[in-house]
């Protein structure tokens, strides 16, 4: 692997970046499968304030979905949108702040 | 059936008090580290902050199943401080905890200051003291411990914001020490990840880890 990525660090880092984003779907499928709840959700449950979220923005691609797209689809779809937004606005910040 | 949820603290749970409160905080700490990430920037340092920002979120849409009802995340706070030292390292949380309410709903606009405080900026400084803390005993046990306690010290933070608010009807008694111990318990998840991963990238690139080349970088001094 490494004689395809060279001595550029920042080959490598992009590749693992996509593969993560090619394996959000399927843990995103996983974790429905077993159920998943965070602490907070049990916390929330616990104590009456399930009901108490009361979201002011949901967001363009809400739970990280993408309206009328598969979930696996719209999960795969985030992750590329957010994984490529943070990585411009991380580096874009950067710049700006730069000396 | 794929499902991914919600991870952080949506609108609503906390009370307006606390929500200002949180704010404050995470305003201050972000300010510092603007200030300060002034002078770390450049060459290497800017692209590898974005790199590190872009692979948390990736790996926290990366919900780690875990029979029985629950599940595991990466946060990641605490492996942004120790490779890009603390100032860059709360900078990378706060692009990833802000993007997350804004494009994808996940946690709270008002609730974003709780979440920035939790993520970026305990979960990242706490974990960077204690790699300082305790690298000389042994590194990778460090880290280990670092990615551990930071991410029970930022649930243990989140458990006192919502158990002062009215929704969680002042139950601090019960929010805390399910937040604590629940994190406590998938932290070592968080640790196992950051150590792996940490221990990946000193080896293959040990210029690139920041938070152990500079020893006056020290937040809990400065904070």
């Amino acid at each position: 692997m490494t004689s395809l990525v060279s001595d550029s660090w920042e080959r490598r880092a992009l590749l693992g970046l996509f593969v993560l984003v090619v394996l959000a779907p399927a843990f995103g499928w996983a974790s429905g499968v077993v159920g998943y709840a965070e602490p907070l959700d049990n916390a929330a449950a616990e104590t009456g304030a399930s009901d108490a979220a009361d979201p002011i923005n949901p967001g363009l691609l809400p739970d990280y979905s993408v309206p009328g797209l598969s979930p696996s689809l719209g999960t795969f779809v985030s992750a590329i949108v957010g994984t490529t937004l943070t990585l411009a606005v991380a580096v874009g910040g950067g710049r700006l702040l730069e000396r | 059936m794929t499902r991914q949820i919600r991870m952080h603290v949506p609108d609503g749970f906390l009370d307006p008090w606390v929500a200002g409160l949180f704010w404050l905080g995470s305003g201050v700490a972000i300010g510092i580290a603007v200030r300060r990430a002034r002078d770390e920037l450049g060459d290497e340092r800017t692209p590898l902050l974005g790199v590190v920002a872009a692979g948390i979120f990736a790996a926290q849409m990366l919900n780690w199943p875990i029979p029985g009802g629950t599940s595991a995340h990466f946060v990641g706070g605490a492996f942004a401080g120790m490779l890009l030292g603390p100032s860059l390292g709360v900078l990378a949380m706060t692009a990833v905890v802000t993007i997350q309410a804004l494009v994808f709903g996940d946690g709270g606009i008002i609730a974003l200051g709780g979440n920035l405080f939790a993520m970026a900026v305990v979960d990242v400084l706490v974990g960077y003291a204690l790699f300082r803390a305790l690298r000389g005993v042994h590194e990778t046990g460090a880290v280990f411990v670092a990615g551990w306690g930071a991410i029970t010290a930022a649930a243990l933070v989140v458990g006192v914001g919502v158990g002062l608010s009215s929704a969680f009807s002042y139950e601090l008694s019960v929010t805390v020490p399910i937040m604590v111990v629940g994190h406590a318990l998938l932290g070592l998840v968080e640790g196992a990840i950051t150590a792996a991963v940490y221990g990946y990238v000193a080896n293959a690139r040990p210029d690139l880890v920041l938070g152990r080349v500079d020893d006056s970088l020290s937040p809990e001094v400065r904070l």
